[in-house]
């Protein structure tokens, strides 16, 4: 059986239930006249609820005496009339509650989570913190619910109690008897019972696992004919499932049966000593024993729920409460006129003892286009995440235009910088509004510049409806060249200051990276621009290269020149940039020709 | 297709995947179409199910009959208390206390033991609907076309699968269960009041059973709305911050936070509505009122037997009235049941309105009622072809015209967009041309089987898929293929050097994960080469965009391809000028038509379009690259 990570994350904590009170309480706050209300309305029911058995027992008894008995039973009438309108004030309240609850905590729980660095989400998966913000919101305000319901229940256990204990004390003391007996009964299944959950629910994340693997291969699929091999497998995983289960099930059928067995014996107990005892309220008694078990039965068969409910809302707290790295120490408005760029004595590491950056010290001039190239994990993509305060920096000061980049507002920043990544993310949304996140309130006409600006919009209009076809998730209905445009467009409608671009040299065919090319050269007239550098052309047109090892600076200077000096360069140039080249491209036709 | 060596085609009223694996036939197909309470009854009474729920109905029956014969003698011994009041120790009246206490006792263990049995069958039922229902949606995905799955997002799958397939089994248990348990828990003590009170006094409760099936109804379709909200509002959550997440370094970068976070809340607080709307139609729920109602009145009701206002033909005394107020007591608990096991019901409806509108949709239904099994030499031609997606006006590729000898390599180049991958993804039949023909060795595709026509073409696609698995099980891919020739196909495609650096070799798990690693683009790209050695086809497409990091491995992705492509008719989709420039022949795409084709050579001469890459790039004039290949 495979299991799937069910463990901890680094962010969870241990909260004690005292803390962990205090930091659900405040949640509660802006409801506290709802919840008052539905206490309230508990409280009566309950106490109502109880009264029906003692009125009855009244009426039974005094059944002789006519006037009482109509003011007797007109008085239960309008009891059941008021409970039911005191059911209605509590339920519909406290589903408004429950909906409010679940919105707060779904909002603050997804605020934290934007609002944490890159670090953050390099270590935990995007399933796991869906699952956190979505469900295990959900499931703390069930908990919420089965809370409300069950206080209620315990207090109408009590107040059943009394007048069992004044009409009957000894009586009262026998049924009060059964209740260790329900308690441990309760929880004795509890252990298994959640053991038995856990497995059931990591049986379905391995049907949910399975099923996005082979959906998300489903071309491979057909095109090797598997589909067979995968049925097989489904039919294990998906038996699995079902056998797991039904364990559970079966197990979960035992704790109902043995608590009526229960209820069963008591009441043959009450019969028989009530027998005895000659009580005249043996209708009170037995009444009331059917009125106790329910919310017995309730608590006990919520109590699994009530514990994943608590340990859903540690979770969630763990989540919103998780240390953010990036801290700006000023809120002030960045405005970048020049776009010069100061690095000085830079020191940064993804974890401790292992610095990428030891006091690096790099500047760019205003209106400069510089390109880094260098090994793989020789820093250059760091260099540019630190630029645009995705991880935070551990000393050293960074400046634009004269001013600490940790002094700006953050968001500020960041809309100053245009940062294309490596691997472009398209939204399921019309392509028109996929560009339009680079500027929200952009008009169409806008759109469709930015887009012929980035290689040309022919293929805009070959789409099934154009601008406002839905690209799908991740634009898999796009390929991955348009996807790059659709990147490089919503960068160009942005119109930041600097450009910090992670070059990538797939996907897109020679003719749009010509085009691509032009608009480049175009766009960074003029605005500092920062190119993690893979194209040959693009370490022939740039101010200046550096070249980059280990975090420093080895080499400096313009295509030509660092040809010339044939040193690093040289060698980087033979490693990366060749095959771009000519003479590559006609040497493979030797290859050719000796593999045939 | 083959099946057991017996030739077998898909009649469309099969499992669509099904009989491929040795299936019958699909039960269901009918039902599916008739919507999901007949499908639903279908899968409750389908082959050794109905015994379950047989089984089920008579335990769960008698199991309530017991417990209204608790309520009875509970009564019984109440009165016969009352009625020897003071000489309850003469030992002939406190035998009788004892045999009555028996009693109660021996039905209070009979009820729990007949429940038990009957919830065990009920549980069994429920997983089998769940198992059950989840291997019909998943066969159907299966049978599915490409053009379906292209437009599904895998989170709406998951969902339909995993979730909404769950209703099924919460619809039976505990919901479709307690409405049995309910149904039998009103029925019975009526019946009984009937039987063994003044049967006048059952007019009461049976007027409330009527009002409850008649309320129960609307309440249904009052609550239809707000659960199938329910349901998609939370699929929508759950992709819409799928996404966020996933790109939350564009996110960032955008500094869209904010108008993640609206979005995000805008699709909660629908949830969140959707959620108060059931809560105050459950809230409303009027039987609650007149079961306590009820209850009152036949309090009333038995007091006026009692004192002989209304004349009966049994007398009622007090016990009796105790009896008979319990059993009115005891539609409680079925009254509450009903409450939210409904609401289960509903859910279940619309979860199975989900599955059934994914599963009507069509099945991959390619005619291959010609189709025989021939071996392909690797001749391909291209007859004016033209071809339209489903659902959409804009032919994606005009009037295609070309043809391929065997062993010949075809680079085909052009803007993005421009209806490449689509092309090669007609000639394994993934779509189907809308006009013209496309013919392999003279034949017309549909003369193939797709099992014949598949088996031997071979795809390497743009982001290459690998599973989770062993690297082993990704070259292999199923066919029974030994190490030595795992081995032979990771050298053939340059990939075994990087293999073997891992400390488990060909073992490596990939993927996420502790014991896995993640390979990278070129790497993947060499697994998928090794691949086609191992499938050996005749046709080879290499959907080639990914970008080699250095120039070393391009050499290597270089050997590889010329390698794979040896003898094989090899369409190539490429960004790499080293391989159009050495294609045998290359076709320029432009918005789905080919402009231009012709060697390299031909086309530095003919076509204007493909010049200006290689003189843009290269800033060389026209005239050296035309004399040196000359």
């Amino acid at each position: 059986m495979v299991w799937y990570g069910l463990g901890d994350e680094d962010y969870d904590r241990k909260y004690s239930d005292k803390v962990l009170i205090q930091r659900v309480l405040p949640y509660f706050n802006p409801f506290k006249k709802k919840l008052l209300l539905v206490i309230g309305c508990l409280f009566c029911s309950a106490l109502l609820g109880s009264l029906v058995p003692f009125i009855g027992d009244l009426i039974l008894n005094g059944k002789d005496n006519q006037t009482l008995l109509i003011v007797f039973l007109v008085g239960l009438f309008l009891l059941t009339g008021l409970t039911y309108i005191l059911n209605y004030v509590q339920w519909s309240n406290s589903s408004k509650i429950i909906g409010d609850l679940i919105l707060n905590l779904q909002k603050d729980a997804h605020k934290a989570v934007l609002n944490q660095d890159m670090a953050f989400f390099d270590k935990y998966p995007v399933g796991k913190l869906l699952s956190r913000i979505n469900s295990d919101t959900t499931s703390f305000a069930d908990m919420a619910n089965i809370l409300m319901e069950s206080s209620s229940s315990l207090l109408v256990v009590i107040i059943i109690f009394i007048p069992m204990f004044i009409f009957n004390w000894k009586l009262a003391l026998i049924v009060l008897a059964s209740f260790p007996l329900v308690l441990i009964t309760a929880l004795s299944f509890r252990k298994a019972a959640r053991k038995r959950s856990l497995q059931g629910q990591q049986a379905l994340s391995n049907v949910n696992a399975f099923v996005n693997e082979s959906m998300s291969g489903i071309q491979v699929m057909k095109t090797f004919r598997q589909e067979k091999k995968m049925y097989e497998q489904f039919n294990e995983v998906n038996a699995q499932s079902f056998r797991v289960n039904l364990r559970r099930a079966l197990l979960l059928n035992f704790i109902f049966p043995t608590l009526t067995l229960i209820q069963g014996i008591v009441i043959a107990a009450v019969a028989y000593f009530g027998g005895i005892l000659s009580s005249q309220n043996l209708y009170l008694f037995i009444q009331s024993i059917w009125l106790l078990f329910f919310p017995l039965f309730s608590i006990s068969a919520f109590w699994p729920q009530f514990q994943s409910g608590l340990s859903a809302a540690e979770r969630l707290f763990s989540l919103i409460d998780a240390e953010r790295e990036v801290h700006q120490t000023q809120e002030n408005i960045c405005v970048i006129q020049e776009g010069a760029i100061d690095i000085d004595n830079l020191t940064f590491g993804y974890k401790e003892n292992s610095n990428i950056f030891d006091t690096f010290c790099l500047n760019v001039k205003p209106g400069e286009s510089l390109a880094i190239v260098g090994h793989t994990g020789a820093g250059k993509s760091s260099l540019a995440k630190i630029l645009g305060r995705y991880y935070e920096f551990q000393e050293g000061t960074i400046t634009m235009d004269g001013v600490d980049i940790r002094d700006f507002d953050l968001e500020c920043l960041r809309s100053q910088i245009g940062f294309i990544p490596q691997t472009p993310f398209l939204w399921a949304d019309t392509l028109e509004n996929n560009v339009k996140y680079g500027k929200l309130d952009a008009t169409k006409e806008e759109v469709m510049d930015a887009l012929e600006l980035a290689g040309g919009s022919d293929w805009v209009e070959d789409l099934p409806h154009g601008l406002e076809t839905d690209v799908g998730e991740r634009g898999k209905v796009l390929s991955m060249g348009q996807r790059q445009l659709v990147a490089f467009a919503r960068i160009l409608l942005k119109d930041p200051r600097i450009f910090i671009l992670d070059e990538a040299t797939a996907s897109v065919d020679p003719f749009t990276e010509t085009r691509i090319q032009e608009a480049l050269e175009q766009t960074l007239q003029g605005r500092t621009s920062i190119i993690i550098a893979h194209r040959l052309w693009t370490v022939r047109k740039v101010n200046r290269i550096i070249v980059l090892e280990n975090g420093k600076i080895v080499e400096e200077g313009n295509h030509e020149e660092l040809m010339r000096q044939g040193g690093k360069y040289a060698d980087l140039y033979n490693t990366y940039f060749k095959h771009q080249s000519l003479e590559y491209i006609e040497e493979i036709g030797k290859i050719k020709t000796m593999v045939e | 297709m083959t099946f057991q060596g017996k030739e077998l085609e898909i009649p469309p009223d099969y499992y669509e995947k099904g009989v491929e694996f040795g299936l019958e036939e699909d039960p269901f197909l009918r039902v599916r179409k008739k919507g999901s309470s007949r499908w639903i009854i279908k899968h409750l009474f389908h082959k050794s199910n109905k015994f379950l729920v047989i089984f089920w109905l008579i335990f769960m029956i008698t199991s309530t009959i017991a417990f209204s014969q608790l309520v009875v003698m509970l009564g019984d011994a109440v009165d016969y208390v009352i009625t020897n009041f003071g000489n309850i120790f003469d030992p002939s009246i406190y035998k009788g206390l004892i045999r009555y206490v028996l009693l109660i006792l021996a039905w209070g263990i009979i009820r729990p033991v007949l429940g038990m049995v009957g919830n065990f069958s009920r549980e069994l039922l429920a997983q089998r609907m769940e198992r059950d229902g989840r291997h019909e949606f998943y066969l159907n995905l299966l049978g599915k076309s490409q053009n379906f799955h292209d437009q599904q997002q895998v989170g709406e799958i998951m969902a339909r699968t995993a979730d909404d397939v769950r209703m099924l089994n919460y619809m039976v248990s505990p919901a479709l269960a307690l409405i049995g348990e309910a149904i039998a828990s009103l029925v019975i003590p009526i019946v009984t009041i009937a039987l063994k009170y003044p049967p006048q006094l059952a007019i009461i409760p049976t007027a409330f059973l009527i009002f409850l099936i008649f309320y129960v109804q609307k309440y249904f379709k009052r609550l239809g709305p707000v659960t199938r909200d329910l349901r998609t509002n939370f699929g929508e959550m759950n992709s819409v911050l799928n996404q966020t997440l996933s790109g939350i370094e564009v996110v960032k970068g955008l500094t869209l936070e904010e108008h993640e976070t609206k979005k995000y809340l805008s699709k909660t607080r629908a949830y969140r509505d959707a959620l108060i709307r059931q809560g105050i139609i459950e809230a409303k729920y009027l039987p609650i009122l007149m079961m306590s109602l009820i209850v009152v009145i036949g309090l009333g009701h038995g007091i006026l037997i009692n004192l002989g206002y209304i004349p009966t033909s049994h007398s009622l005394e007090i016990g009796g009235i105790i009896g008979y107020v319990s059993l009115l007591v005891s539609l409680r608990r079925p009254t509450f049941i009903s409450l939210w096991t409904f609401q289960v019901m509903r859910y279940a409806k619309s979860a199975s309105e989900r599955l059934l509108e994914m599963m009507n949709e069509e099945a991959e239904k390619l005619d291959t009622s010609r189709g025989k099994s021939l071996e392909i030499k690797g001749k391909v031609t291209f007859e004016n072809v033209s071809f339209i997606y489903p659902k959409s006006k804009n032919a994606v590729l005009k009037n295609l015209n070309f043809e391929v000898l065997p062993g010949q390599t075809v680079a085909i180049v052009g803007t993005t967009g421009s209806g490449k991958t689509t092309c090669t993804k007609l000639v394994s039949r993934l779509y189907d041309v809308t006009t013209g023909e496309i013919l392999i060795d003279g034949r017309s595709l549909q003369e193939y089987t797709l099992e014949s026509l598949r088996s031997q073409i071979s795809y390497i696609e743009q982001d290459v898929f690998l599973y989770a698995t062993t690297i082993f099980e990704n070259i292999s891919f199923g066919r029974v293929s030994s190490m030595d020739e795992v081995v032979k196909a990771a050298k053939d495609a340059q990939a075994y050097d990087f293999i073997m650096k891992y400390p488990n070799e060909f073992q490596t798990k990939i993927g996420e994960g502790e014991d896995s690693v993640q390979l990278s683009g070129g790497e993947r790209q060499r697994i998928a080469i090794a691949r086609a050695f191992i499938s050996n086809p005749k046709i080879l497409i290499l959907d080639d965009s990914t970008s080699a990091i250095d120039s070393a491995t391009e050499d290597k992705i270089q050997h590889a391809m010329q390698k794979v492509a040896e003898g094989r008719t090899t369409f190539i989709i490429t960004h790499r000028l080293s391989q159009i420039r050495w294609a045998d022949k290359i076709l320029v795409f432009k918005r789905g038509e080919i402009i231009a084709q012709g060697t390299h050579k031909e086309l530095l001469k003919t076509s204007e379009e493909y010049r200006k890459i290689f003189l843009k790039r290269f800033d060389v004039p026209l005239e050296v690259l035309i004399k040196e290949d000359a």
